[in-house]
């Protein structure tokens, strides 16, 4: 599409549209003044019937806890596409060093990064612990922490280098990990269901306000949701560094389900 | 906070403007995190601690690292090729 006929297909598209934007623009609220009644609604039935402080968590993990269901296997869905499509005929094999430029030079890392990732990677991990588990008394919860917790793995991989990464990071444990969080979530929906309650009903005895242990099968959900987004953003990490490694000429890799 | 939070919609618009206008492609992975930091602040000025969280998590850290494996491992192991001649592909 030459420039030309791009510039006219946005001026077309802009004065189509640019009249309806401007009539919702002018009928919003102003900025900041209208809270929606779902909100005050929210605002009353968590606390008092959940004993869970953080209404986030509380709209995401129990009341709308089946949309939450559906991202968790959107989110599986992505990152399995994204591994077959990465993975092609390389296998899953592992080499004992990373793809690099025949001639580029290698540069060790300093013993200053390997020091600052030593020390970051475990306080990073145990932040991503503490927003999963307090995810129903404060900001955060199973989604962001999975993702501070794969980024303490990234850490890992930065400090240790590439192979004493992957001599702790194995591939197929992430896979288990991934699926064993995306089941956990799937039977908080059907555990319910044994007890004679309604598909993710919170069953389970939602504690004293504020305490960790409050909120009922949220803790479990979060939990779960926090092992599968860990997991699949590791292996996201692991297939994109891995893209480019050639299968061996032997066609080892292609048979190898190691 | 009257001051703060426009001076925050114009950094977002600044820095999203900037992630646009970087070409180069290492570059712009900082540009992009830098971005996430700033909507970030925003989204916790406008009260959403857990949006920003995710923002934080997501778009400052997890894409922009994603991106920055990418970049390290495109076009490294292909023998015999030198690295200028697969620009155009």
């Amino acid at each position: 599409m030459s420039p030309r006929l791009r510039v006219l297909l946005l001026g077309l598209a802009a004065l189509v549209l640019a009249p309806c934007a401007l009539a919702v623009i002018a009928a919003m609220p102003e900025f900041g003044t209208a809270i929606a009644p779902y909100g005050a609604r929210i605002n009353a039935v968590a606390p008092a019937e959940r004993n869970i402080a953080n209404m986030v968590t509380a709209i995401n993990f129990d009341l709308r806890g089946l949309d939450t269901l559906g991202e968790e296997f959107m989110l599986l869905a992505a990152v399995t596409g994204t591994v077959v499509l990465l993975r092609g005929r390389r296998g899953e094999r592992d080499g004992d060093r990373a793809a690099r430029l025949p001639g580029r030079a290698v540069v060790p890392r300093s013993e200053a990064v390997i020091l600052a990732c030593r020390i970051a990677g475990p306080l990073t991990a145990l932040f991503g612990l503490y927003v999963t588990v307090h995810a129903s008394l404060t900001p955060g919860g199973g989604f962001q922490g999975g993702a501070v917790l794969a980024s303490a793995c990234v850490l890992i991989y930065l400090g240790e280098g590439y192979a004493g990464w992957r001599r702790g990071v194995r591939s197929a444990v992430l896979d288990a990990i991934e699926g064993g969080g995306a089941l956990l979530v799937v039977l908080c929906g059907l555990g319910p269901m044994l007890v004679g309650a309604a598909f993710m009903q919170n069953v389970l005895p939602f504690g004293t306000f504020g305490a960790l242990l409050s909120g009922g099968l949220v803790l479990v959900a979060n939990l779960g949701v926090a092992a599968a987004v860990t997991a699949g953003f590791s292996q996201l990490v692991l297939e994109f560094l891995e893209e480019t490694r050639a299968p061996r000429p032997d066609g080892a890799d292609g048979g190898d389900d190691a | 906070m009257s001051v703060v939070l426009p001076l925050l919609f114009l950094l977002s618009a600044a820095s999203g403007t900037l992630v646009v206008l970087v070409r180069e492609p290492r570059r712009q992975v900082f540009a992009l995190s830098a971005n996430g930091l700033v909507l970030a602040l925003l989204f916790t000025g406008l009260q959403a601690p857990d949006v920003a969280l995710s923002e934080i998590a997501v778009g400052t850290v997890a894409v922009p690292l994603i991106v920055l494996v990418a970049l390290g491992a495109v076009r490294t192991d292909r023998p015999g090729q030198d690295a200028g001649s697969g620009e155009n592909v």
